[in-house]
């Protein structure tokens, strides 16, 4: 394995401040905590409700700014990025899976995927066309090129948003619960996904999951407790 | 930033999935752009019909026996307490308010290469009386032949002929007015009182309708009759009517009789100036009430996108996450706004010219208290209309887009993806 590390978090703290009143209350979701996240790898991130689990992702992703400390995307410091630098990095070097699958409910499955791929024109819409329809037959949804989210299963919609994370061929895939929403059976066929993927084509995946099982293949285990790194444990 | 179709795209599928309301926002700023067309075509109509009406049938310059310049005192006495006294040498009494020896000065005027008809005439109060029914007339005595050059009688005759006046000494051509009045048709004797009192007989010759309603409260008679009805002498005339060969020199030419020959000459632009003024108030106020239905229309604009921004912050934040900037999420609203505005303004335009093509077909009933009247109404045909009315709709539509829009932009993912269930 890679040893080079592709997201790197030093002493990154998080706190939110509120407004009470006339008071303000500040509340500290992530003290300071510091991993990386190695090429190639497929870390889960586990942990009880409320411990920051989704946080630390969003912060991984650049959809949110730590209050101190950095965060490292392919040595580039991701917290000094402006806004818009920062949208077009996660074009390119992201893909989110989120607990909901969140697809735009205007367009068909193949037209989801293709999103990402227009956005920065990197692609011809016939080149992101081509390449959407593959990435959805290799999840198995050949047939539903042209259903729109409501024609879809919960489990179809979440495999369409996996092929959407994967459109622009991310350096990482971030994963939010991705099954926390489906029946075991499709939150299996997901779990499988992932497994293959990372095997099959080397993509890096970091997923937060409750499912003691699915942690349990991956290669990796980050247990967080109140906002700090429990343990990591590697599994191999 | 890539402007790219796929934005549009996007702007398209969310206003397809409110299409009620999208429907109801394009049919305000359709109405509103027909209207604002139909107005402006109305308002343009009506003043360029009463301009045409005027060029084609009115003097372009009169010339009146008003003097430029009063005569310069012959001895001036200033006292003390800054009042002045002015003699001015009286020798002869002459009316001040006659063309002296007016032959003279027609051949001066008509020497002057951009005339191209002069015409003298005599006018005055007198009193007509046919029956028993008697009433006031403004009286003209002209020169058959030139006045028809310029004021076309012989085209709006409704009774008799034009000529005839000319080969009858004690004719009289009325107004439809005046005849209507009189209820006299031609061929009728009747009675005609002096100011100094003598009855004189004339017999209608025709009965004429310009449209144009002061016209048709005149009447005419021949100059010669004029004269001694009024009691000018026969080289006097009250005005000369002027037509130049090219419009835009008619105040150029009048300069030049005033400075020649020291009498008032005022152009048909001057003349008409209130008239004009008074057409671009009332339009001036029209637009003014139409620009309101499109500010409505504008409001229609943002509130169908406050909504969609408001319901769409999920996909905003799916959008953003996915690597979509602030700036491209703006131009998906504007884009809203802008594709309703230009729908509704295509659909706008349609209309418009439909209401103008039927407005200046309906048939229209004369109304003496209009300046013109005619069988149709006026409409101004211009794409220039079209082309400021959807301009205007567009711009308003986007004004109104911009604050949703920027919202839209504002969309925070972390706290949408966080809170979303
Ligand atoms: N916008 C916010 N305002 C206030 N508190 C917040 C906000 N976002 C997160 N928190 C708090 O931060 C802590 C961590 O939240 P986070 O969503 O990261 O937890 P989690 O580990 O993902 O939990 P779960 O397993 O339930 O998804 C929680 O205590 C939460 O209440
Ligand atoms: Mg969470």
């Amino acid at each position: 394995m890679n040893d080079e590390a592709i997201i790197r978090l030093e002493h990154v703290r998080k706190q939110l401040t509120m407004k009470n009143g006339g008071e303000e209350i500040v509340s500290v979701i992530l003290p300071d905590i510091s991993f990386d996240i190695k090429r190639g790898d497929f870390a889960a991130i586990t942990g009880p409700s409320g411990s920051g689990k989704t946080s630390l992702l969003y912060l991984m992703g650049g959809l949110d700014k730590p209050t101190s400390g950095s965060v490292f995307l392919d040595d580039q410091e991701i917290s000094a990025l402006s806004e818009e630098e920062l949208a077009s990095m996660r074009n390119q070097k992201l893909g989110f899976v989120y607990q909901f699958h969140f697809l735009l409910p205007e367009f068909n499955a193949l037209e989801n995927v293709m999103m990402p791929m227009l956005a920065r024109g990197r692609f011809s819409t016939s080149e992101a066309r081509s390449r959407a329809s593959e990435l959805l037959s290799r999840l198995g949804l050949s047939e539903k090129l042209h259903n729109k989210p409501n024609q879809l299963s919960g489990g179809q919609q979440q495999r369409v948003a996996i092929a959407r994370a994967l459109a622009n061929n991310p350096s990482v895939l971030l994963a939010d619960e991705p099954t926390g929403n489906l029946d075991s059976r499709s939150a299996e066929t997901i779990y499988k996904l992932f497994s293959e993927l990372n095997r099959e084509t080397g993509q890096t995946i970091v997923v937060v999951t409750h499912d003691e099982h699915f942690a349990s293949e991956t290669k990796r285990i980050l247990n967080i407790l109140d906002g700090q790194l429990n343990s990591d444990k590697r599994l191999e | 930033m890539i402007i790219n179709r796929h934005l549009v795209t996007i702007a398209f599928r969310q206003l397809q999935n409110r299409r009620r309301q999208t429907f109801l926002t394009l049919l305000g700023i359709s109405v509103g752009v027909m209207v604002l067309i139909t107005a402006v075509s109305l308002m343009d109509g009506l003043l360029q019909s009463f301009i045409q009406k005027i060029v084609d049938i009115a003097p372009h310059v009169i010339v009146s026996g008003e003097r430029v310049k009063s005569p310069v005192p012959d001895q001036l006495i200033v006292s003390g307490n800054g009042n002045h006294v002015v003699f001015v040498k009286k020798v002869n009494r002459e009316r001040q308010d006659v063309i002296k020896n007016y032959p003279r000065m027609e051949s001066l005027i008509k020497s002057d290469s951009l005339v191209q008809v002069v015409t003298p005439l005599v006018s005055m109060d007198v009193i007509g009386m046919f029956g028993t029914i008697s009433q006031p007339v403004q009286l003209f005595g002209i020169v058959p032949f030139t006045e028809n050059e310029i004021e076309k009688f012989s085209n709006s005759m409704v009774s008799g002929k034009f000529d005839a006046l000319g080969r009858t000494p004690d004719g009289i051509m009325l107004g439809t007015t005046v005849a209507k009045d009189f209820t006299a048709r031609v061929g009728d004797r009747m009675r005609i009182v002096s100011q100094s009192g003598v009855i004189y007989s004339v017999r209608v010759v025709g009965i004429f309708k310009t449209g144009i309603n002061d016209i048709d409260d005149n009447s005419y008679v021949n100059l010669r009759l004029g004269q001694i009805i009024g009691g000018f002498s026969p080289d006097e005339a009250s005005d000369l009517y002027i037509r130049v060969n090219d419009l835009p020199k008619d105040g150029l030419v009048a300069s030049t009789i005033e400075r020649e020959t020291n009498y008032k000459a005022i152009t048909w632009e001057q003349k008409a100036a209130s008239v004009v003024a008074l057409f671009k108030m009332i339009s001036g106020i029209v637009y003014f009430l139409v620009f309101f239905v499109i500010m409505v229309a504008g409001f229609g604009v943002a509130n169908v996108l406050i909504t969609n921004v408001l319901e769409k912050s999920r996909d905003i934040a799916i959008l953003k996450s996915l690597g979509f900037k602030r700036s491209e999420i703006t131009l998906i609203y504007l884009t809203q706004g802008l594709i309703v505005a230009i729908i509704g303004a295509a659909i706008g335009c349609v209309l418009g010219f439909l209401l103008i093509e039927i407005m200046s077909s309906i048939p229209m009933a004369s109304s003496s208290q209009s300046f013109v009247s005619s069988s149709h109404l006026m409409m101004g045909k211009n794409p220039m209309y079209f082309v400021w009315a959807s301009l205007f709709a567009v711009v308003v539509s986007l004004v109104a887009a911009v604050g949703p829009s920027r919202n839209a932009a504002k969309v925070n993912p972390v706290e949408i993806l966080r809170g979303e269930r």
